[in-house]
């Protein structure tokens, strides 16, 4: 059917990025290397891969923001684990309760929605992982942001907090950064140190 | 949908902290200096999932229960289980406390870590250094924040006396320009985002692998009693490495301090107020016409909105020498208007002030503050 037909859009985007198993990576291939049409999607695919895995989102420490990301991950995790605990005792019976109350399409629709809903968390908390791993071996890194100065050290952080919008930093090479905020007429310099 | 959200707060769960668990407060018995009050306003501590977060929002109330007016405070400030060595200090410069008097100074800080137990305070605060207006010190100055009170009190000097200058030569008009200028001039001002890592590289985005050591230019103030003679740092992309700049006392004192302002261009020919590099922690005596060389083995990452600066130049000035006998020199307000290069510079935090004194409170509110001291 591949090599007789164009591939859908959705299935050209994930070759593109390399995001298929072995054999549907090798089925499309081999529709695409004859196909001048689909040739040029995944390259229009891989060019906007490229461009939006160049640049950086303006004002977003996503380092940062990994505990919270990470915690978050496990909050949804293990509410979902209580939901399962509580309300049904396996998922066959969870299934037919489902079938029961909203007909067998709908319980299939949602019971893919859930799978995938599991998946997604699943490989998100696999990165998060791999993030805290690379934090854990990282050296102390300290930076400004338009929130105050923080000290990153693996998975914990010091952040001094700006209580205004800093209007101006100062950047020591000794491993000093402070900033300035002003406020009620007074200067505040709030700094933050690599020991 | 209703068990997920009740999971959702059982597992976010927010308490208040109180102050005398969760943060010690150490002032030194025979310091000039009292702690009056303590608020932790809504300080709290979330735990979740993983990680706890803690969000301190403390406001000290102190006393000034010595006999000088104080003109700069410094509290150090220390939560060794977050962030093992990590500090932090909360600074006031550019301040008139006369004795018996009170002033607050805010404490805002926020820390992640993994959930462990843990037993203690959370965070200490220390006072570090209390500068009064003879530039007389007290405090244990782990901080050195003798030198940095004392460089913002001599800056404040120089341009309380420049305005104040303005306002007699030219009357109120004449300041209210200099005020203008100086609003205009911060606000051309374009700062940079900085991460800082010490011996190496500093992570995050990739940076092309090649490094090459480029050379400093150097802007030579004329009242300047040192003088930059040569430095490189290592360049890779957005970062620079291990700067090194050898400079030579000229001045008739020995020297014991000396930093270097550290300007960038990038590749569009825009200029940037990058930091400074300052001489060895450990005290330096340079004496009268001998060289010294100012090294850092930190590494420093520049960008601007979430993109990389790339380097293409490096600029230096020295920008601040502090004398064996304790006395500083700073660039005068000739020396900064000498270079359009120097506009980029940080105004003094005193200037920054007054500029927002005007901005907020009108002239009047400026003539009257520059009458008071």
């Amino acid at each position: 059917m591949i090599g007789t037909r164009h591939p859908r859009e959705e299935d050209l985007a994930r070759l593109a990025g390399g995001d298929d198993g072995r054999v549907r990576s090798f089925l499309l291939g081999r529709h695409v290397r004859s196909c001048v049409e689909c040739q040029d999607r995944v390259a229009e695919y891989q060019d906007l891969r490229q461009n939006l895995s160049e640049g950086d989102l303006p004002g977003v420490n996503w380092s940062f923001l990994a505990p919270e990301m990470r915690a978050n991950i496990r909050l949804g995790l293990e509410a979902g684990a209580c939901v399962r605990t509580t309300r049904v005792s396996t998922p066959w019976s969870l299934a037919r309760s489902w079938a029961a109350a909203l007909g067998p399409r709908a319980a299939v629709g949602f019971a893919t929605l859930a799978v995938l809903v599991v998946s997604g968390f699943y490989v998100r908390d696999v990165r998060n992982r791999a993030v805290a791993i690379h934090a854990a071996d990282s050296t102390p890194v300290l930076q400004n942001t338009s929130s105050g100065v923080v000290l990153r050290d693996g998975d914990a952080s010091m952040m001094m907090l700006n209580s205004a919008d800093a209007i101006s930093q100062t950047v020591s090479a000794r491993g000093e950064i402070g900033a300035r905020v002003i406020d009620a007429g007074t200067v505040t310099i709030t700094s933050g140190y690599l020991e | 949908m209703a068990g997920l959200t009740f999971g959702a707060l059982l597992y976010a769960q927010e308490t208040p902290l109180d102050t005398a668990s969760s943060v010690k407060i150490d002032l030194p018995a025979d310091a000039p200096l009292s702690l009056i009050s303590t608020t932790m306003g809504d300080s709290r501590a979330t735990s979740r999932g993983g990680a706890i977060v803690l969000d301190l929002h403390m406001g000290l109330t102190l006393r000034n229960s010595g006999f000088k007016h104080i003109r700069g405070v410094t509290l150090l400030i220390t939560a060794q289980e977050f962030a093992p060595g990590g500090k932090g200090s909360v600074a006031r410069p550019s301040i008139d406390v006369p004795p018996g008097e009170n002033f607050t100074l805010p404490i805002d800080i926020r820390l992640v870590r993994p959930v462990r137990e843990s037993s203690g305070p959370l965070v200490r605060v220390q006072l570090d250094g209390l500068l009064f207006d003879d530039l007389s010190f007290f405090g244990p100055n782990k901080l050195s924040s003798q030198r940095a009170l004392t460089f913002w009190e001599v800056e404040a000097q120089r341009d309380r006396a420049y305005f104040k200058q303005a306002l007699q030569a030219r009357g109120e008009s004449g300041l209210k320009q200099e005020m203008l200028a100086s609003i205009a001039k911060q606000a051309d001002r374009q700062q940079l985002d900085v991460s800082l890592t010490r011996n190496g590289r500093s992570t995050g985005a990739a940076v092309p692998a090649t490094d090459h050591v480029a050379q400093f230019a150097f802007l030579n103030l004329p009242g300047a009693p040192v003088q930059p003679l040569e430095g490189w740092a290592a360049i890779s992309g957005n970062e620079a490495r291990s700067p090194r700049i050898e400079v030579v006392n000229n001045s008739g004192k020995p020297v014991r301090y000396v930093e270097i302002g550290w300007l960038v261009k990038d590749k569009q020919g825009r200029e940037y107020l990058a930091g400074s590099v300052p001489g060895s922690e450990t005290t330096m005596v340079l004496p009268s016409g001998q060289r010294a060389k100012l090294q850092q083995d930190t590494a420093l990452k520049f960008s601007r909105g979430g993109r990389p600066i790339e380097i293409d130049g490096m600029t230096a000035y020295v920008s601040q020498v502090e004398f064996a006998d304790g006395h500083v020199w700073v660039p005068s307000r000739h020396d900064l208007d000498s270079s359009p290069l120097l506009r980029i510079t940080a105004p003094s935090p005193e200037e920054q002030r007054l500029a927002d004194i005007y901005a907020k409170q009108g002239l009047a509110a400026l003539v009257a503050e520059l009458k008071r001291y």
